[in-house]
Parts: C-alpha cells; structure tokens; sequence
C-alpha cells in the first residue's frame, strides 16, 4: 500500500443549492495513518467522506491527494486516481457472485487481464473465506461477511486512500473487531485511511488522528496524543462522547 | 383439435420471441435508468422504416440492414441520453418524470413520421423460397422462422453480454444498486448512455423483425408495441432483462392460441386477463424480487 497525503481545505457543500451541511471544513490524512472523525449525529461526517469521493460537489474550497487538486474531479475518476470508499450503506452488488463483485472493483484497470488476476488472487489470499464463497452470491452472505467484501472490493485497485464509512455499523462484534484490526493493519502497511465512526471508544483506540466534527464545522482536532493528554480536549469528548480518550 | 392447438402453440413461441425482445429492451432501458419509455414502439416502427428505406436506397436487405440500423439507432439512443434522459436525473420523480417526457416524445414521434412518411401502411419486399414449411400438418412461414432464429441470436448475444462480459456485469449491477456502482469507478453517465443506445438499437434490430413477420407498418402502430412492450416486462418482471423473455413467450403463446379458436380481440383480451392475473398473484412478476429497490 502506497498511501498518499489527503487535505480538505475551507471545503463548504449544499444540499439542493441552499442547504449548507459543511462550513469550511478542513482536514489532513497522512500516508501509513487512519484519520478518524467524530461527532454527534448530523455533524457531517458521512458528507465529508461522500465529498471526498466526489459523490457531493463542493461551494468552496479545494482538495488535493498528493499536492494534486482534485476537486473538480468527478466520483469514477477519483477512483481511477485511487480513492476507494466503503459506504455505510450495503454496498456490495446482491446479485452477483463474490468474484464478479471483486472483479467489477477492477473496473480501472479492466483491460489488464493478467493485473485483474493478481489483484483478486491477492485478495483471496488476504480474505480466505471470500475465496471459499468465491462462486456464492453476495446477497445469500451474511451482513460481516457481505462488509468483508466490501472492503475487499475497495481494496483490489491498491488504492492511496481509503474512506471507511461506519465500517462496522450493524455488525456482529467479533467481526467488528477484525474489521478494526484489517483497517489498523492497512495504515500501518502505508495505506491513507478516513474513518468515520459512531464507535468512539474503537475510533480513538486505532486512529492516530481525530477530527471532530460539529454542525458541519471543525470543532477540534489533534493526535490521540493529544486528546488523552490536553485537559480541554479531553473533557470536550467526555462531554460530548461519553467517552474519555486514553494514551 | 390438437393440430390447431399446436399451430397455436409453435405460432406463440415464434411471435412470443420477437414480443421478448421488445420486452428486453424496454427492460434493459427500465432496470438501469429507470426511464419508463413509452417511445419505444415508436423507435421499434421506425427501424422498420429503417430497412424499408434502406432496402428502396440501398438495396440492402433487411438482414443486411440489421448491423446499419443497430448502430444508428444506438448511437441515436447514446446522443438522446445526454440531450433528455440525464436531465430527468434532476426531477423530484424521475419515473414519473420518464414517463411523461417519453409519452410526449412517443406522441411526437409518431407525429413526425406521418409527416415524413404518410398515414400509408407498408411493408417491406421481403421473401423467402420456400414460403412455408409443413411439419406434418403445421404450417410455418420460412420468414417467420428466420425471425425466430434471429430473435434467439439477439436474445442469446445480449444475455451472453449482460451475464458474461464485465460490461455487461456493471450494467446488472446498477439495476441491483445504483448508489454504488460509482463507488468501483464505473462513469454512471457513460454506461447510461451506452445502455439507452443498447435499448434503442435492439429497438431498432426489433422494428426490422416485426416488418418481416407482420404483414404491414405504419406511423399508427408504435403505441401498439409499447403496449406489449410492457405488459411482457411485467408478466416477467419489471427490471429483470431476462424475465422479459419468459414474459414474452408466456404472452405469446396466450395470445397466438387463442387466436387459433377465437377472435383477435379475444386473443388481445386475453393477454390482458393473464396480466391481471399475474399482477393479482405475483406482483412483482414471474422473476422479479419484491420489494427490491
């Protein structure tokens, strides 16, 4: 994984022209680290992962993944640029089998036969039991095993970036835990990671960066460091979150 | 008796065929752009004008006129994406939107071609030696046999495309979610519009079938074929390419045997009753998932 710097700089987004849910929101994502956002529910932070994958335009501001702008870039090409984004929402395509899902994910570089066959070879070799459900379809999966492939489909392009929406929204705990051990595991092999999470305990635990957000605007930010460690850091997400973060 | 009844039968498997792949089309068009288009009889009359001028012009016939008429047509559908479909996208109800834009563009459709060709009815100078074939005591025509030997082939080639090319794939999979295909990289608006043209090509392929088996054309008849066009895509399922098929065939074969014993209004009547009874039984269709979207 070669993971490149992602910055959002004075990002704004409307919905329908007038209704603003994010005010000049900034954000750094560096290259072997997951960068974390919290908040309370309405603060946008699912927009801002959608606006970075282009799903959302913007009314100001740029953003740029190494030193590149791609603001104006629509969703298809940021993801021939390598941007990857596992929504929160079910994903992965029911009626096809798990290969076909892997194989629509190689949709970039879809004239490299043999690229495509290293790709998902490398992909059942990260996830054995997607290779053992290889000819089943995704819809007869179970919700843990349907977001495995979800991920594993926004991974087979080796992207530079990778968005995780919730990744482990209505799923079962054991699962959860892996998934948050893969997403650790892909940081720290250099991939950029974005998480956004309701699960702030989980959230702050494997993020090396958090932003919370508030309203659509940037509240705070700092290390995890510093959230365990500046008093008023602390107390604002004991408040907030139930939750204080812990070195 | 049964010697009618099996002419009615093998009569509904051919003219049930050619109903399918007016069904497909539509479908294809429904399931990934969820555009109900009521100007699909219209395209499918005027492929049929297609090969009629193509045959008067060019001297091809309509086999030939086939590929000619197939990449017009699609590349007429890809140019009409861009120019009315997309903008349906903005609508608060797109489907609905879809249908009133279509109905309007069916009725002008059909206006322009009575200007342009006349109220006349044609058809086009096509025959084949033999004319007929006799299995026993079943009589076939040869034309309508090639008909059916070309529905399957287009039929067959469209499914080998939707089920085993990676194109094909995508495209199933904006019917199943069209929130994520971007998500892999796939430009929604290019496949939208590749998938129009697809529509609208085998619409035009489908004109000149129709123009072979049935014995005339006009400016009038587009509505007609839209009418079948969707009651084979609900009777197999609305969105589902290939439920079309079955659709297609199921009402083919009520319609053509009841033509064997009773009127052609009844045979028409009675395509609707098998409508009404799917739709009362299984709403979604013989392959449809309820409640899928």
């Amino acid at each position: 994984m070669h993971g490149v710097e992602l910055s959002m700089e004075n990002i704004s987004v409307a919905y329908n022209g007038d209704i603003t849910v994010l005010k000049e929101v900034a954000l750094r994502a560096k290259p072997g680290e997951v960068t974390g956002i919290i908040g309370p529910n309405g603060a946008g932070k699912s927009t801002v992962l959608k606006t970075i994958f282009g799903l959302l335009s913007t009314k100001t501001g740029t953003i740029t993944m190494g030193g590149r702008d791609i603001t104006n870039l629509k969703a298809f090409q940021r993801a021939l640029e390598g941007v990857s984004f596992v929504p929160q929402n079910r994903s992965a395509f029911a009626g096809l089998s798990v290969y076909d899902n892997l194989l629509l994910g190689c949709w970039p570089f879809r004239k490299d036969k043999a690229r495509i066959e290293r790709a998902i070879d490398g992909i059942f070799e990260r996830f054995p039991i997607l290779k053992e459900k290889r000819s089943t379809l995704a819809g007869s999966m179970s919700g843990g095993q349907q977001r495995f492939l979800e991920i594993a489909r926004a991974l087979v392009t080796e992207p530079k970036v990778i968005l995780l929406d919730e990744p482990t929204a209505m799923i079962a705990p054991k699962i959860s835990k892996d998934i948050y051990a893969l997403t650790r595991d892909l940081a720290d092999q250099g991939a950029t990671i974005i998480l956004v999470d309701q699960n702030v305990r989980q959230c702050a635990t494997i993020s090396d960066r958090l932003y919370i957000l508030e309203l659509g605007r940037n509240k705070a930010e700092g290390t995890r460091e510093d959230f365990a460690t500046d008093g008023q850091l602390k107390e604002m997400v004991a408040e907030w979150m139930n939750y204080k973060i812990d070195v | 008796m049964n010697e009618l009844l099996l002419q009615g039968l093998v009569n509904g498997i051919v003219v049930g065929l050619i109903y399918a792949l007016i069904g497909v089309s539509l479908n294809v068009i429904f399931g990934v752009l969820r555009v109900v288009n009521f100007a699909h009889g219209e395209f499918i009359v005027l492929g049929a004008y297609g090969a009629y001028f193509a045959q008067a012009w060019l001297g091809l016939s309509p086999l030939l006129a086939m590929p000619l008429i197939f990449i017009v047509f699609g590349m007429m559908g890809y140019g009409l994406y861009f120019v009315l479909v997309k903008r349906l996208a903005r609508s608060n109800d797109p489907e609905h939107a879809s249908l009133l834009v279509m109905f309007g563009l069916s009725l002008v459709l059909g206006a322009l071609m009575l200007l342009a060709f006349e109220a006349d009815a044609r058809s086009l100078n096509f025959t084949l030696d033999p004319p007929f074939l006799m299995f026993g005591n079943i009589i076939l025509p040869t034309t309508k046999l090639l008909g059916l030997a070309v529905a399957v082939v287009v039929t067959g080639a469209l499914a080998f495309f939707l089920y085993r090319t990676l194109p094909g794939k995508a495209l199933r999979a904006i019917i199943m979610n069209r929130d994520a295909i971007q998500i892999v990289g796939v430009d929604l608006n290019h496949l939208s519009a590749l998938t129009f043209g697809l529509g609208l090509g085998l619409a035009g392929i489908t004109g000149i079938l129709v123009s072979m088996i049935f014995p005339s054309f006009s400016p009038f008849i587009g509505q007609d074929y839209t009418l079948i066009g969707f009651i084979v895509i609900v009777l197999g399922g609305l969105g589902h390419p290939i439920g079309a098929v079955a659709g297609g065939i199921l009402f083919g074969l009520a319609e053509q045997t009841a033509m064997v014993f009773f009127s052609g209004t009844v045979a028409m009547l009675l395509g609707f009753v098998l409508l009404i009874a799917v739709i009362l039984i299984r709403p979604a269709g013989l392959f449809g998932v309820q409640n899928s979207r």
